[in-house]
């Protein structure tokens, strides 16, 4: 039961009042960032990070999980009101929870997320908080050639796995480990890259890339919307924020079953929330015994894709802290958070500070418990937030972006990189390549390089390293499997196709 | 089209990246593989990546043309914009620290409202002052993050 004992005095940890406040905090800012469109989580995380700098660590760490899950529960509420999801993740709420609203019944919509948010997000944390030692067990095994193979399958699978091509994933993913290879080289300490700029001899910081993507990019995209005048409309809260005990009995499957499927997917590298929620919503589809309602109105569309996105983002906590590999884009971030607090997440983690990981794990059953009150009572005041004019928002966004990049040291460079990657990510979004991947492969990218020399320099020069032990042989297999199968399963499809006739 | 441009894109990065990977010094000493092998590496990484997408292109020859047909081109008034709005970024960041964060962020947030959000004067004013006069003295004072004072004496 040492699980009890670690959870008990996590408690402890996360009911200081000076921890119960951040992860007020953070809770509430991903409320509202959840809400307000051209700035998301991970951008959010990665301008808290020189705001934060000189606080406690464990509290800095609770307040950005906040906002990581606690902009889920907000994305539903712009998907219901305004038919965009504030969060990819909440794109199938859109479909339903929108012609919900349009019959009146944006409350019901409403409160099926939250409290489905809320069941499938502590569910989430329960199976958190159950697989995270017996995993961290299994990766006190992990030598660098393990590590090397483990963020080589993370990375194939979120470059196949995001956007709709695995080729232009891969090339988002390399490029990210290419601007990880700018500056100096650790172990040799050359210079790389550097172009004669002394400033990029210590790399090009994750935080100015991500708030250029994720910030500034989705800035131009909005404006480009502004300017096209494609401004959706808004359906006013109607009905009450309840369920009748019909939509309670439709719901309670579709959220206990989205729960899980989000938690599974959460782990899996890759997946992530939007493909959580559309397998939630295509299994209830599937299961009902009424899909024609779906895509008109269905209350189970809302409440199964929103519990699976929310259950998700424990899941992908998973990965992160037990063997200090993230899946995806937003907990890449928060892996860089750490690394900028000099912790290393990991199985050793939990070994050393205990604290630390069982307060921040344990902050998320306190944290969800926060949402609930915020989404129910409380949404109508972040759904004044939607009334705030884009034309004056998204350069607010811009300035705040400035703030954060400048904040990081003062640097000028960095002012012109967030504009820099700002462009790059909207010509990226422009032409399909996925950005997640290039986050994901920036902030692993130093790492990876470390323990791929590491494991070269254990065999001595022998690449058979890589397939040395079970592990690493699984890992690779998987990895190849997750680059190939895309382009083999349409041939597989056909086959079947061309066969089933005869 | 766009994914041709990609292709070419990928290709003259490699080139240029094994050239720049080529010129880093390296001494190899206790370390077999020194700093170029895993640069290397990823160049050759980023030639299967530019393979694997002329395969898909390749395989998606038919579906594309009549998608290139049946999508509209580009827009170039929202290129114009959009570039309009990066050279304005651009000229704020230039005189950033010579004007200081309150009166050039003023200045450019005005400017882009005054534009995206048309004929509000007063409001258009009152939040981009207010916002940077707030959010300087929150950093400056508050949360200890130093932002230009530039011209202005405080």
């Amino acid at each position: 039961m040492d699980t009890l004992t670690h959870v008990i005095n996590g408690f402890a940890v996360c009911l200081q009042p000076i921890n119960l406040w951040y992860t007020f905090v953070g809770v509430f800012l991903g409320t509202i960032i959840g809400v307000l469109p051209g700035i998301g989580p991970s951008a959010t995380i990665a301008l808290l990070i020189p705001v934060t700098f000189g606080m406690n660590p464990t509290s800095a760490l609770i307040m950005m999980a906040g906002v990581y899950y606690g902009s889920k529960y907000g994305g539903s509420t712009t998907a219901i009101l305004i038919r965009t999801p504030g969060e990819a993740a909440s794109v199938m709420t859109s479909i339903d929870g929108y012609e919900m609203a349009r019959k009146g019944r944006a409350g019901a919509a409403l409160a099926v997320s939250a409290i489905g948010s809320f069941i499938a997000g502590t569910i989430g944390v329960i199976a958190l908080t159950l697989f995270a030692l017996p995993l961290t067990s299994m990766a006190l095994k992990f030598g660098p050639a393990e590590y090397f193979t483990l963020m080589l399958f993370a990375m194939t699978a979120v470059a196949s796995l995001t956007g709709k091509s695995p080729a232009k994933g891969m090339l988002s993913t390399i490029l990210g480990l290419m601007i990880a290879t700018i500056g100096i080289d650790l172990q040799s300490g050359q210079p790389r890259y550097t172009m004669g700029v002394a400033e990029f001899q210590d790399g090009v910081g994750f935080i100015v890339v991500v708030v250029g993507l994720f910030a500034v990019g989705e800035v131009f995209r909005g404006m480009e919307g502004l300017f096209k005048g494609t401004a959706p409309e808004m359906v006013k809260i109607s009905g009450k924020l309840w369920l009748t005990k019909e939509e309670w009995k439709r719901s309670i499957g579709p959220i206990w079953r989205g729960g899980f499927i989000g938690f599974i997917i959460g782990v899996l590298p890759g997946a992530g929330g939007t493909i959580a929620s559309i397998l939630s919503y295509t299994t209830e589809k599937r299961l009902s015994k009424h899909p024609e309602e779906f895509g008109k109105g269905a209350i189970e569309g809302v409440a199964g894709p929103e519990s699976a996105n929310n259950s998700d983002t424990a899941g992908a906590l998973v990965p992160l802290l037990t063997l200090g590999v993230p899946g995806g884009g937003a907990t890449a971030v928060m892996l860089g958070a750490f690394i900028m607090y000099g912790i290393q997440p990991g199985p050793l983690l939990f070994q050393n500070r205990p604290d630390l990981v069982w307060g921040l794990v344990d902050s998320m059953y306190i944290g969800n418990i926060m949402l609930l009150i915020l989404n129910l009572p409380l949404i109508g005041l972040f759904v004044r937030l939607l009334y705030i004019p884009a034309g004056i928002l998204y350069p607010l966004i811009v300035a705040i972006a400035v703030i954060g990049a400048y904040g990081i040291n003062g640097s000028m460079l960095d002012l012109y990189l967030i504009l820099f990657f700002g462009v790059v990510g909207y010509i990226f979004e422009k032409v399909d390549i996925p950005v997640a991947p290039l986050v994901l492969s920036l902030v692993l990218g130093g790492i990876m390089e470390q323990s791929f020399r590491q494991a070269m320099t254990i065999s001595g020069g022998n690449p058979k390293i890589f397939l040395g032990s079970t592990i690493t042989v699984t890992l690779v297999v998987l990895s190849v499997i997750s680059i190939a199968l895309p382009f083999v399963l349409p041939r597989l499809k056909a086959l079947k196709q061309s066969e089933d006739p005869a | 089209m766009a994914d041709r441009v990609i292709f070419v894109c990928i290709v003259v990065l490699a080139a240029v990246y094994f050239y720049a990977t080529a010129q880093i010094p390296s001494l190899e000493i206790g370390d077999p593989l020194g700093p170029k092998a895993f640069p290397r590496l990823l160049g050759i990484a980023l030639l299967i990546t530019g393979g694997m997408l002329l395969m898909e292109m390749w395989r998606a020859r038919g579906k594309k043309r009549q998608e290139d047909a049946s999508a509209p081109a580009v827009d170039r008034r929202v290129v114009m914009v959009i570039s309009g709005v990066v050279v304005w970024t651009a000229l704020y960041l230039s005189v950033f620290e010579l004007l200081g964060y309150v009166i050039a962020t003023s200045i450019y947030l005005l400017g882009l409202m005054a534009y995206f959000h048309p004929g509000r004067w007063v409001t258009n004013i009152l939040s981009a002052v207010l916002f940077c006069v707030g959010s300087y003295v929150m950093f400056n004072y508050v949360l200890g993050v130093n932002l230009t004072k530039g011209i202005l004496p405080f």
